[in-house]
């Protein structure tokens, strides 16, 4: 799959902080691509060395194979972004703001309809935006990243803010964007839980260094399989089963125990429930544990910390 | 170039730019009709005219370039707007160079405005009391090339006032240094070294000698206009963090 943004090697650093460390990441054509990592970990500079807006102190970005520091408006007719600061003009009505961009981006004033239309905004456009709850104006936002119908949309924590009903609302329609446009979305999040029922690609950036990327599933996939069980009494359990050599853990929902690269889940959990039950304990549950992206975010944020802690030690 | 002209316009258009137009003029058509019509002699048309081009000068011009070069930066620094204009497929100079050109056409705008609400306050004390009306004849030409040489020599302090008030996303510095700047050049007009401070350099324009006019003029409008293009290219190339 071609890539709609890429980046090789983009540092960026400020003073003696490095922000960004040799980051190379590709966001497939067509791809929800999340950007997670913690506040501060680096994301909003790579989006923001992505659009042009900070240049890289080394390393580069590509947009649709254009690279944005030799061809920043070339890039940039490619890119709509809705960045964390929305900069609206509060006295200004919802369509005027978009009418000033739209102006500025050469394009007929249907446009403006068109994309009112698709975030649902029509009836509110004549209000000002001083008016405007933070849902109206993440939407509104959103409506201007997609002047023009950029073939690719950047969009900086486009969930903050939000009550719970407006991140619903947000999660479907950025779910539904690439089938209904066309278009790459690469988002930014610290919400692991948004991310994991929104993107088919994640890309996981800790302390300015990506440390994990891929296509969402396969990364699920590649984890080993765990068991959770809930018994009597989990204490004993977790000897018994120790004494299998096998290493629980317990988690608030139960013993959660890993399986070994290639077991086969149905028969790694008959084998324990056996073992359980023979030894008298009574077993409340037991099954195979989806992995969620949060195993893999801390698998892979967390060690890393670790190993920084290790190092700097 | 027009696109981004024009998107400057309707952003001035809904902002308090008008009223900021017309504050210093009116102002200064106020006190003019009043030293007019209790002046103990009449008072000559090129006086009074002259009068209130030397106060628009000296006081109202480098306040109101002040205030206006605020309300043009904050209009984006206010709502962070600045991320989302820079990251458009448009080249960066223009939306700078818009804003120049919106503050120059403006202060040539308020330059004329004053002019012409000068000579009606001075034309409505000959109506209210005809004794008072001003004498002699009106040289409307020497008038108008007076204060386009003042709208010129201010230039190199539009200038130096955009460029603060564009770099810094706080207005305190911008303001702190008009008000500063306004300051010494009330407090020090006739003084000889003001040929070389901007703030002084639209006030020189109704000096006697001819090398104060022509070295303000020469440093006010030329080398201003150097330093527009300056202002215009720095700030186009910075990184907004």
């Amino acid at each position: 799959m071609p890539a709609a943004l890429e980046t090789e090697g983009l540092t960026r650093r400020f003073g003696a902080r490095l922000a960004v460390d040799d980051v190379s990441m590709t966001v497939p054509e067509r791809a929800v691509y999340g950007f997670l990592g913690r506040n501060g970990a680096g994301k909003t500079t790579t989006l923001k060395m992505a659009l042009g807006l900070l240049r890289p102190t080394a390393g580069l970005v590509r947009v649709c194979g254009l690279d944005v520091a030799r061809d920043r408006i070339g890039a940039a007719r490619k890119v709509g972004a809705l960045l964390e600061a929305h900069g609206f003009y509060v006295n200004l009505t919802g369509r005027e703001n978009l009418v000033l961009t739209g102006t500025l981006l050469g394009l007929p004033a249907t446009e403006i309809d068109r994309v009112l239309e698709v975030v649902e905004m029509r009836a509110d456009a004549g209000r000002r935006v001083g008016g405007y709850s933070l849902g109206m104006r993440q939407r509104l936002g959103l409506a201007r990243a997609m002047l023009g119908a950029p073939p690719v949309l950047v969009l900086d924590e486009p969930t903050n803010g939000l009550d719970p009903d407006g991140i619903a609302d947000m999660r479907g329609f950025l779910k539904s964007l690439p089938e209904r446009t066309g278009a790459t979305v690469l988002l930014s999040s610290h919400l692991l839980g948004e991310i994991e029922q929104i993107a088919t690609h994640v890309g996981v950036v800790n302390d300015g260094r990506l440390v994990l990327e891929g296509e969402l599933a396969r990364l699920k996939a590649d984890l080993e399989p765990q068991i959770v069980l809930r018994t009597g009494d989990d204490r004993r359990a977790a000897d018994l089963l120790a004494g299998h050599d096998r290493s629980p853990v317990a988690t608030e929902t139960g013993l959660v125990v890993a399986l070994r690269a290639g077991e086969d889940a149905d028969q790694a959990t008959a084998a324990l429930n056996r073992t359980l039950v023979q030894a008298g304990l009574a077993v409340f549950a037991i099954g195979a544990r989806d992995r969620s992206l949060e195993d893999i975010y801390r698998r892979v944020a967390v060690s890393d910390q670790r190993q920084l802690k290790v190092e700097a030690a | 170039m027009l696109a981004v002209l024009s998107v400057e316009l309707r952003k001035l258009n809904r902002s308090s730019a008008a009223v900021l137009a017309l504050a210093g003029p009116s102002l200064i058509a106020f006190l003019t009709f009043f030293i007019v019509l209790h002046a103990r002699r009449g008072t000559s048309w090129d006086m009074a005219l002259q009068n209130a081009t030397g106060t628009w000068a000296i006081f109202l011009l480098p306040m109101s370039v002040t205030a206006l070069t605020a309300l043009v930066a904050q209009m984006e620094h206010g709502p962070r707007a600045w991320d989302h204009l820079r990251s458009l497929p448009v080249p960066r100079w223009r939306i700078y160079a818009a804003k120049a050109i919106c503050v120059v056409a403006l202060i040539v705008a308020m330059t004329g405005l004053n002019l012409l609400l000068a000579w009606g306050s001075v034309s409505a004390v000959g109506a209210v009391k005809p004794a008072a009306a001003a004498t002699g004849a009106l040289d409307l030409s020497r008038m108008l090339l007076l204060n386009a040489k003042v709208v010129a020599a201010a230039t190199l302090l539009i200038a130096i006032q955009l460029w603060t008030a564009l770099r810094f996303s706080n207005f305190v510095p911008a303001l702190a240094l008009g008000i500063g700047g306004t300051f010494f050049s009330v407090m020090a007009a006739s003084a000889k070294a003001g040929v070389f401070i901007p703030w002084l350099m639209p006030i020189n324009m109704m000096a006697k000698d001819a090398w104060r006019v022509e070295t303000a003029l020469a440093l006010g409008g030329g080398l201003g206009l150097i330093a527009l293009v300056a202002v215009v290219a720095h700030l186009a190339r910075r990184d907004v963090l």
